[in-house]
């Protein structure tokens, strides 16, 4: 079996995306053997309400039997916006979302800003994981409209503020029997020894869609292979070499079992299903 | 489910949370009324299924290890270039520098001939130096040129060396760029970026000076904006890009071909090895088209010049 635990259906305001409904994404699926997706509604990254993104997915997802059984989704939450706890409650117990995704980036709040720990600690609470993206895009090639990675007025000191791992390990810290799911990891996972353990211990998980999971095998020595799993970050980035990251493993790096639980064992651990 | 099986069984779980688009309970096992027929796809045997050309390399520390990733992937060939990158000043970037760096490609391609194909690079401020430098590295075995961020590839002071790189019908390879803030558009932020990198209008304004010379367009992945640089370069059709870089969005490649036409693309993948192969992978080419990017057309350009490489 073949979870894909990061995509999106939705727009990204500043390109043209193909492949973003779940009729595109579920040809996709099919074209290469993909079983199920997680998947979450771009749009939400942008509408201050995420709950009407969320909605939209809803009825996407019920508006053909084909998509039945093929996806699980994610809820967006903004947990600096008015209503968030009952978006949540409406999220799991009506409209059947398995997870939450946040951005603190994009939403503008701090990893330990008080509502966002009540966030992860309600989600805890519901065995729902957490799935945080290090960088939604290259921001290199950014619209000029989208969130700033500069510094202003600085001169020839590139000072980029696209996150890495370090970023998202004040709120780990904060709630460490929280369940988390780290998509398209771009800027390394260097950590010192302390955040390894803390790593380590927790029920957390990194997608293989970000360009920094090219050295698979060493990954999996320093952190685990139960702390990987298959992803795309599709339709944003090309569909393929997130699955290219496990298969292209020799069997001395990864057997057929460790293989197993990238595809899906890992996912439907944290997923509970 | 076995991935390895030719033909596999999905069973879509009709089994259904209140909401009935989630797969609940159990994977397995549960009742289903939903059966669907999918082929399986094989990555692996995909990846090899094509002959491949990495047409933007540079000699690692480890070439046995670089030529296993290589081999891993079906890729039986690597275009290597090692350009002077310390930005620390003329003296640093001087000639003996130069000498250096493609001294590490040289022997690369004395060592293993069947697999590296070495382009050299230069210094264009040092003119005396750069023609001699050409020499040198032509009787050594290299076959085409990488230009850094030194000099601009539409300065003047370039036009002696692409005059003598046209002569030896070699590809002007260079390293490019184009994002915000260093130029090209919206000249607003400073990244960084070093001022003489040479940007797409840069290349379109040489290859039009020098219609019958090949450039090569470095890594349209490698984070500059690929939508802005394939745009800007439709109308050279003398100016080829690759691949390469670190950014594997989605419709890159599919993006080229509808704007440079299939010819003009080659595979690249500046070190990023895996999702260099996965973007193209993914992409909505034929497999005729994907046959020409992995390889046919870096083949064919370079037997333009005499280099015959297949």
């Amino acid at each position: 079996m073949l979870l894909d635990i990061n995509t999106y259906v939705g727009h990204w305001p500043f390109k043209q995306l193909q492949y973003n409904t779940c009729a595109k994404l579920l040809d996709r699926m099919d074209k290469y053997s993909v079983d199920i997706s997680v998947v979450s509604n771009l749009n939400g990254v942008f509408y201050k309400n995420t709950q009407s993104a969320n909605e939209e997915l809803y009825d996407e997802l019920q508006s053909d039997n084909n998509f039945r059984g093929r996806f699980i989704p994610f809820a967006i939450i903004n947990p600096i916006y008015a209503g968030w706890r009952e978006d949540l409650e409406i999220c799991v117990s009506e409209l059947g979302m398995k997870g939450i995704r946040v951005f603190p980036q994009y939403h503008d709040y701090e990893v330990t800003d008080p509502s966002f720990i009540e966030l992860v600690k309600a989600a805890r609470n519901r065995g729902l994981p957490v799935a945080i993206d290090i960088r939604m895009v290259d921001s290199r090639q950014r619209s000029w409209m989208d969130i700033p990675v500069f510094v202003p007025g600085e001169k020839s000191d590139i000072i980029l503020k696209e996150w890495q791992l370090k970023n998202v390990i004040p709120i780990i810290r904060e709630v460490p029997d929280a369940k988390f799911i780290i998509v398209n990891v771009a800027n390394g996972l260097r950590v010192n020894d302390e955040e390894l353990e803390l790593l380590k211990k927790a029920d957390i998980l990194f997608d293989t869609s970000g360009r920094s999971m090219s050295d698979l095998p060493d990954l999996i020595k320093k952190f685990g292979k139960e702390k990987f799993a298959f992803g795309t970050h599709a339709p944003i980035l090309d569909y393929l070499s997130g699955r290219l990251r496990i298969e292209y493993m020799n069997d001395s790096e990864a057997d057929e079992a460790t293989k197993e639980l990238l595809r899906s064992g890992n996912a439907r651990r944290i997923i509970s299903i | 489910m076995s991935m390895k099986i030719d033909r596999r069984r999905f069973i879509a779980n009709t089994s259904l949370s209140a909401t009935g688009i989630i797969l609940a309970g159990k994977m397995t096992g549960c009742s289903t009324s939903q059966e669907k027929q999918i082929v399986s796809y094989d990555i692996m045997k995909d990846v090899m299924k094509y002959r491949k050309i990495d047409a933007h390399q540079h000699p690692s520390d480890d070439l046995e290890k670089q030529i296993e990733i290589a081999d891993r992937l079906g890729i039986e060939k690597m275009q290597i270039s090692n350009p002077v990158t310390n930005f620390s000043g003329k003296e640093a970037e001087g000639p003996d520098e130069v000498r250096k760096n493609n001294d590490v490609v040289i022997e690369a391609v004395k060592k293993y001939p069947d697999r590296f194909i070495g382009f050299f690079t230069l210094n264009p401020i040092y003119k005396k130096e750069s023609i001699e430098e050409i020499k040198r590295c032509v009787d050594n075995g290299l076959i085409g040129y990488k230009g850094y961020t030194q000099v601009k590839i539409n300065d003047p002071v370039y036009y002696p060396v692409i005059e003598k790189l046209t002569e030896l019908k070699m590809i002007v390879y260079m390293h490019t760029f184009t994002q915000l803030g260093m130029g090209g558009y919206r000249m607003k932020y400073d990244v960084g970026r070093f001022p003489n990198t040479t940007l797409a209008e840069d290349m379109v304004e040489s290859a039009r000076k020098y219609p019958h010379t090949i450039f090569h367009f470095a890594h349209i992945g490698g984070g500059g904006d690929w939508e802005y640089q394939c745009k800007m370069l439709k109308q050279c059709p003398n100016i080829y890009v690759d691949t390469g870089g670190s950014n594997n969005e989605e419709n890159i490649v599919d993006f080229a071909i509808k704007h440079l036409g299939e010819d003009r693309i080659f595979f690249g993948t500046d070190g990023a090895y895996i999702h260099g192969v996965g973007r193209v992978l993914s992409s909505k080419a034929t497999d005729e088209q994907k046959k020409k990017i992995f390889f046919d057309n870096y083949v064919n350009v370079l037997k333009k010049g005499g280099y015959n490489v297949a």
